[in-house]
């Protein structure tokens, strides 16, 4: 009773769970335009994820697998359906997911289900020191490309998935608000819950997990680990205030998914600023000329690094005004941070030692 | 079907009148009113004969007396204070009064002024020692409460017997007190009077204007060279002359000096003036508050009084009401503007039709392109906000900017400008007449007239009231864009009476019909409103047969052709509607058609919630402006069409690279040259095939050059 009341004057007054206000980017997220500047080495026709044997790159990008060489991607392995997600395995053999719907192993093992439920979004795929591999499942009802139909649609059927090196899939975690991006971190396992924003630490024999990265200004995405400890994780995209009001709008929400072409739904996006027919905000007026760049982001450009604890050390960022926007991949190899910036299909790389010297300064 | 509903609901309940009603002053003294007539109303069925004459001359009697002390305390109220002391003096100049009559028999003329004087001279310590010697009001006058009702207490000790021997053989005296003049009080008369003499001096007068402002704030009344002591200091002495002037009547009336004449006054006195909506604030009050007050208050004590309560129990209803009013008070006061704004922002339901293709596919005149990439940028970076561009008959290039100035820009290359003429507002529409004079419009202005020789001349900032609408519409808001016919009358628009200029997203988002057109007679120097009700009208342009006019509505996303003369005369006709964008200026063409800025183009997103009045009124309570689904205005085109609204040619420039946004364009010796109220430059565009010896205005008004 009183619950709902609660709710009740919430919603009237915007309070709590009603109110529409999002986390300021500022602290160890103060902006900068460390992606916008990176260094670009590649387009793509439709990457998905990056992962590494510990020595180069690999690329997922559509059907094929290709391998970062002497500036340019050579193709090591072709599939029949999409690749989603890519890891390695300890020994450099590749993981993928295909469609979201299955995980293939390189000696041909494959898994279709965990639970008796069938993969729809498998995303993210990473590969701990046992040999087991974690996968996060985004939705039930919404295959990855699909995600913002799930973010609109406020789903919350994801699942963090274990497949010990010998056995068969298991949930660890489920229902969760879109899984995307799983990594191990010692004896736990941490899954960006993505519309959630937040990251959760999970122990592998399931419970409800404690959430060590919360609060975001953004939805996170995939995590991979950094050199000297923590994770990179990549801040797919970003909330605004708009973007929260209309999912706490139920009537405009279903009218806009029903009638409503979902590339130009009031939703965040991977890419934006390319036709008129995309919803404009007020301060994306372009005033003598210039867009601000601190314009509510319908697409922006976020990676941040975690430390070991997960507290938010620094991050990097390409702005409303940029162009390397919905980065879904991080990973340092060599000292260098590779990242895949899906909106504009880009490959970026920056050297790590100069984003530390860039925010220490 | 919850469509149509939605529909009816926003087309037949006027949402917008319920911001504009409360933004009005006087419905700070609407709510005491109702409240008074919401008392009587319950009285009178709860008492029998609640209405009978006796009864309403003996409340009037009492209203009349407690009338005058509440006068004085709104009075020290309004200037910032307060005055406790107001039930003693009244005991003390009651006193006074008696005294002089029937103990030392004096004459009614002469005692009546010396009482009046006696009351203004205890105000006047109150007066100085919170004026000049700046001590706390609350704190003196509560010390003067109790040092005035000691004196009256040892007078009385001494001198009651005397005064009830005494018995003053005065029919003024008996007037004063049981008189009637058509069975209304004597002391009613004088209440009246000087009720409306109190409103023309706080309303009109000087002393009154000054005391409000330094109730509203001392410091700043003090720079602005209010003598804030002395006036502080001679409201209190009102206070004390009026509190004379009820302790006059009262002792004409009753000739009596009981012990408890006045104690507790100070608290029904106060009661009264914070329920009639005085602020204990300062700054805010006026006299029609403080006489509903009295009438509340006395009406709900005298009740209680005829229903045979205990005092304290009547003591404690009056108390309870007074916390009442001060918290109502305070927190209105404080949240008033919050509420106001709130409330004011009234979405209305605006269905489109369905959004038309402008793809480069789509096959139609609409089809994008880049004919726009290589337009040239005139005075880039130097020039802010030049809404429209006009050239005159000898090439110069004129456009307005944000810092109020008209700058011209000279031929061949445009390379050269300087400031034309300074107006002080952001100039929008522009259009030479016949002589020559150009005429602007002014956002926040009005229309104003630079002459040949530069001098600028206001033409008209008003226009006629209408009688249905609530807020004065009589000022401009925002004078748009002009044309002006063959006989030099002006058509001008004006885009929303209720917003002002840079609030132009909120009348987007309301999408009612707030604008109007508006027509300027330079012979007889008279303005008045030709149509009303048009969802943002934007463009105007004069039809080629002289007797019209074509108007671009923004958000109504359609052109519309209005006749002014000639058998279809005073008739709106629909031109082009359901338009993919949002259009702005109209102008001519040299092949006789018309050219049409728009200047951004419409989003599902948005047409969706323009079907959605509640979603974007609550959006306009939750998300800051910034964050607004708005109107997109970065990208936007230049169409050309004929006169039965047909599209012949788009121009595009899709980034918005080169020239983001357009909101008017002029053809000019084949040239279209480009205006955009939030761009820093003018663009240039070659026109292939247009006549290359075009001069609009030398064709408008058959001159040549």
């Amino acid at each position: 009773m009183i619950q709902a009341l609660k709710s009740f004057s919430d919603r009237f007054l915007g309070r709590g769970e009603a109110a529409i206000t999002v986390p300021p980017m500022d602290g160890a997220l103060k902006p900068n335009r460390l992606i916008e500047d990176a260094e670009i080495l590649a387009t793509f026709d439709a990457p998905e994820d990056l992962a590494t044997d510990g020595k180069s790159l690999l690329i997922a990008d559509g059907r094929r697998v290709l391998r970062w060489q002497n500036g340019a991607g050579v193709e090591i392995a072709t599939f029949d359906r999409p690749v989603t997600a890519l890891a390695c395995a300890a020994d450099g053999s590749l993981i993928v997911a295909l469609d979201g719907q299955q995980i293939r192993r390189a000696d041909g093992q494959s898994w279709n289900a965990a639970n008796g439920k069938p993969f729809v979004a498998i995303n993210a795929l990473s590969v701990g020191a046992d040999g087991t591999i974690y996968a996060t499942d985004g939705s039930k009802e919404n295959p990855p490309e699909k995600w913002v139909h799930d973010l609109m649609g406020l789903g919350r059927s994801g699942r963090a998935i274990a497949i010990p090196a010998a056995g068969e899939p298991g949930e660890i975690a489920s229902g969760l608000e879109y899984a995307f991006g799983i990594a191990a971190a010692g004896n736990e396992i941490w899954v960006s819950e993505s519309w959630r924003h937040r990251v959760l630490s999970l122990t592998s024999n399931g419970g409800k997990g404690r959430p060590v990265v919360d609060r975001l200004p953004g939805y996170p995405s995939r995590l991979t680990p950094a050199a000297g400890g923590g994770f990179w994780l990549s801040v797919f995209i970003t909330r605004t205030q708009l973007v929260e009001f209309v999912l706490r709008e139920r009537d405009y929400r279903t009218r806009m998914m029903k009638e409503i072409d979902p590339r130009y739904w009031v939703s965040p996006a991977l890419t934006s600023g390319n036709t008129f027919l995309e919803p404009m905000q007020g301060a994306h007026i372009k005033t003598m000329g210039i867009l601000k760049p601190w314009a509510p982001p319908r697409s922006y450009g976020l990676v941040v690094r975690l430390a070991p604890d997960g507290l938010l050390r620094y991050s990097l960022h390409s702005r409303v005004d940029g162009k390397n926007h919905g980065v879904v991949a991080a990973i340092e190899i060599d000292g260098a941070l590779y990242m895949l910036a899906k909106g504009p299909r880009r490959l970026l790389r920056i050297s790590v030692q100069d984003v530390e010297r860039s925010v220490q300064a | 079907m919850s469509d149509t509903l939605t529909r009816l609901r926003y087309k037949y309940w006027p949402d917008h009148l319920l911001g504009e009603i409360l933004s009005k002053r006087w419905t700070e003294t609407g709510v005491p009113v109702i409240v008074l007539l919401i008392v009587g109303f319950v009285l009178s069925r709860l008492l029998d004969g609640f209405f009978a004459p006796a009864i309403l001359a003996d409340t009037a009697r009492q209203a009349s007396e407690i009338g005058f002390i509440v006068f004085g305390m709104a009075l020290v109220m309004i200037v910032g204070g307060i005055d406790l002391s107001v039930g003693s003096m009244f005991a003390l100049t009651n006193f006074f009064a008696l005294y002089l009559m029937h103990v030392l028999a004096w004459p009614v003329a002469a005692a009546v002024p010396a009482t009046l004087v006696f009351g203004a001279a205890l105000g006047a310590v109150n007066g100085i020692l919170v004026g000049f010697f700046r001590l706390r009001a609350f704190i003196t006058t509560l010390i003067t409460l109790i040092i005035y009702r000691a004196v009256y207490d040892l007078l009385i000790f001494d001198y009651s017997t005397q005064i009830a021997g005494g018995f003053p053989d005065s029919k003024v005296w008996d007037f004063l007190g049981t008189g009637e003049l058509y069975g209304i009080p004597t002391v009613a008369f004088v209440y009246v009077a000087l009720a409306i003499f109190g409103h023309v001096f706080l309303t009109r007068l000087r002393p009154g204007w000054h005391i409000t402002a330094i109730g509203g704030s001392r410091r700043s009344a003090y720079n602005s060279g209010i003598a804030v002591r002395r006036t502080i200091t001679m409201c209190y002495v009102a206070s004390g002359m009026l509190s004379a002037l009820g302790g006059v009547f009262f002792a004409s009336r009753l000739a009596t000096v009981g012990g408890d004449i006045g104690v507790g006054l100070e608290v029904l006195v106060l009661t009264a003036a914070v329920l009639g909506g005085i602020s204990l604030g300062g700054g805010n009050g006026s006299v029609t508050k403080a006489v509903v007050g009295t009438l509340i208050v006395l009406l709900i004590t005298n009740s209680l009084v005829s229903l045979s309560v205990p005092g304290g129990v009547n003591r404690m209803v009056l108390a309870g009401i007074l916390l009442l009013a001060a918290v109502i008070d305070i927190r209105w006061l404080k949240n008033r503007h919050r509420i106001i704004s709130k409330v004011y922002v009234a979405p209305n339901y605006h269905d489109m039709p369905e959004l038309p293709s402008t793809a480069p596919d789509s096959g139609t005149a609409w089809a994008q392109n880049d004919k726009l990439r290589n337009v040239s940028a005139i005075g880039l970076g130097e020039i802010e906000a030049p809404e429209d561009v006009i050239l005159d008959r000898h090439d110069n290039l004129y456009a307005g900017s944000r810092h109020g100035d008209i700058i011209r820009f000279f031929p061949p290359d445009y390379k050269r400008h300087e400031v034309y003429a300074h107006i002080g507002g952001q100039p929008l529409g522009m259009a030479f007449d016949r002589e020559d004079n150009l005429y602007v419009c002014i956002g926040g202005m009005g229309l104003y007239r630079i002459t040949p020789d530069r001098k600028v001349e206001k033409a008209t900032d008003e226009t006629n009231r209408s009688w249905n609408s609530v807020t004065d519409d009589s000022r401009l808001r925002l004078a748009d864009d002009l044309d002006i016919a063959d006989d030099g009358r002006i058509f001008f628009s004006e885009a929303t009476v209720r917003y002002e200029m840079h609030e132009w997203p909120v009348d987007g988002l309301e999408a009612r019909g707030n604008g109007r057109i508006i027509c300027y007679d330079p012979k007889t120097n008279s303005t008045h409103t030709a149509v009303r009700g048009l969802k943002f009208p934007n463009g105007i342009c004069i039809a080629g047969d002289g007797q019209s006019i074509f108007f671009a509505e923004t958000f109504g996303c359609s052109v519309k052709r209005y006749w002014f003369d000639g058998p279809k005369k005073g008739k709106v006709e629909m031109v082009m509607e359901n338009l993919p964008g949002y259009p702005d200026n109209i102008n001519i063409s040299s092949d006789g058609h018309y050219w049409l800025a728009m200047v951004g183009m419409r989003c599902p997103a948005l047409d969706l919630a323009w079907r959605m009045p509640g979603f974007r009124k609550r959006m306009a309570k939750r998300v800051p402006v910034d964050e607004w689904l708005f109107p997109n205005i970065n990208t936007g085109c230049v169409i050309k069409f004929n006169e039965k609204g047909e599209v012949l040619e788009s121009l595009w420039d899709l980034g918005g690279v080169n020239h983001p946004m357009i909101t008017s364009m002029r053809e000019h010796k084949g040239y279209l040259y480009l205006g955009g109220i939030l761009n820093n430059r003018i663009g240039r565009y070659k026109l292939e095939g247009a006549d290359p010896n075009f001069v609009q205005y030398d064709l408008r008004w058959g001159k040549l050059s």
